[in-house]
Order: structure tokens, then sequence, then C-alpha cells
């Protein structure tokens, strides 16, 4: 990884995990939202510097929707009934497999390998869509059709009972 | 000659910045820890779906970070399928809560 794709990985970490931080600890449902949405940015940097392009055009696309899902007007305040004391063990249950974690990475020793991908990873995406998985996609992509198709006959339907 | 970078010379003793799996990891377990803290410590359950996505995109990290520096030799897009993977659950996780959550909780 050279310096370019680095400091690109260190700026989307910072901004992924004050992100998540944001959507801990923010009030409000537009700004929990938002907070989504800056994380899911920095996720998506994260992963164009590891090289996967689509993965991270991906998890933008998705990250967006679930930001408007949060901040949308369908949000509704749900209160379960919980003891405090359970939810302080969760959080410091949380903060031990944080410690185990980076422990784990801290220590643990990788082998070193090149990496012969690419910088977007649109070749290896390309290969596995269309060499390795290609009746799989063709599956896929008869679905999405059908179900295209299904979606305008009942909406043409809908519409003309109208 | 050392080269010029900028018009100066550059610092032969000068260190690049990189990332290696140990950053990524660290990076991803963050992630998912500060997600398994808001979901323990949030009192609403919206709000605590909303910390799904953090950990899910924590897993995802993980596996990327794992595709593109693992020594293996094994298909470096697995990592990325994963990734997207683990991304749109956490987008059905969001929407069934939010839908559930428009059906029984208060404005």
């Amino acid at each position: 990884m050279d310096s370019l794709h680095a400091i690109g990985f260190y700026v989307s970490a910072t901004l992924s995990i004050g992100g998540a931080l944001l959507v801990a600890f923010v009030p409000g449902r537009f700004l929990r939202g938002l907070a989504l949405a800056v994380t899911g940015l920095g996720i998506a940097g994260i992963a164009l510097s590891l090289s996967a392009g689509i993965a991270a055009l991906s998890v933008l696309v998705c990250y967006a929707a679930m930001a408007l899902l949060v901040a949308g007007p369908r949000y509704r305040v749900v209160e379960p009934q919980l003891a405090s004391t359970w939810r302080q063990l969760g959080a410091l249950g949380a903060a031990g497999l944080f410690a185990l974690l980076a422990y784990a990475a801290w220590r643990g020793d990788f082998v070193h390998a090149t990496f012969n991908g690419g910088a977007f990873g649109t070749a290896a995406t390309g290969r596995f869509l269309f060499a390795h998985d290609a009746l799989a996609t063709e599956a896929v992509a008869g679905l999405v059709l059908v179900c295209l198709a299904g979606a305008a006959a009942a909406w043409r339907t809908r519409e003309r009972g109208r | 000659m050392p080269g010029r970078s900028g018009g100066r010379l550059a610092d032969p003793g000068a260190r690049t910045v990189t990332a290696g799996l140990v950053a990524v990891l660290l990076v991803a377990s963050a992630l998912v820890a500060v997600g398994a803290v808001t979901a323990a410590w949030r009192r609403d359950l919206t709000a605590a779906i909303a910390a799904v996505p953090l950990m899910f995109g924590g897993a995802g990290v993980a596996f990327a970070g794992a595709a593109r520096f693992s020594a293996a030799g094994g298909e470096p897009i697995f990592g990325q399928a994963a990734m997207v993977l683990l991304a749109i659950a956490a987008l059905a996780v969001v929407a069934l809560g939010v839908g559930i959550a428009g059906r029984e909780g208060r404005r």
C-alpha cells in the first residue's frame, strides 16, 4: 500500500469511527442519520483504499439508504423495559470485546503478501461474476427482470382500477 | 542522488506512510465495539438498531482487509463479496427494524 492509499485509509478510518461515536451519542433522528451517512462514507473510503472499489460503491449506496431510513419520517420511538444494570453490563462486555480484538490484532503474526487484484478491483470482480459464477449472475439478472416486470404490471393494474 | 520532491531534496531517512492488516483489524474491532456499546447502551430500540450497521461494517472491513493482505492465495474478491453481503444484510435489518417500530412505536 503506497502513501496516498495509506493516508486515505487513515482519513477514512477517522471518519468511520468518528461517525460511529456520533451514532452512539448524538440525540435526535436527523443527526443520527447524518452520522450514519458519515460512517458509511468512511467505511466506503476504507474499502476503496483496500482496492475494493465495487464494494465501496455498494457500501455507500446501502449506508445512504440506511441513513434515509433512520432520519426519515417513519422513525418511531420504542422503549422496551430493560434494567439499566443489564445495559451497563452489555456496554462493559463490548469494551472487553474491543480490548480482546485489539490485543489479538496487535499481537497476531501475519504473513505479508503481494496483492495483484488491481487498484479498484474491477478485473477480479469481472472474473468472479462472468467466469467463475456466470450462471448465478444470470439467475440474479433474470430474477431482477421478473421483479421489475411484475412491479410494472402491478402498478398498471392498480392505476387502471382507480 | 536522492530524489527531489516539490523542489526540495527528500529526506533519505524519511519513512513512508503505510497501513497493514493490523491497522485494518484495529479499525474493524473499534467499529464492532462502538456498535456493541451503542446497541447495549441506547434505551430506544430504534436507535439501538442503528448500531447494527456499525457492527456489520466493522466485520466487512475485517473481511476486506483479510482478503487484501491475505497470503493464502485465495480469491481476493471473497472479502469484497462478504463486505457487500454484510452491507445489504445491515440495510435489511435496519429497514425491518424501522418498519416494525413504525407500527408499534410512538412519534
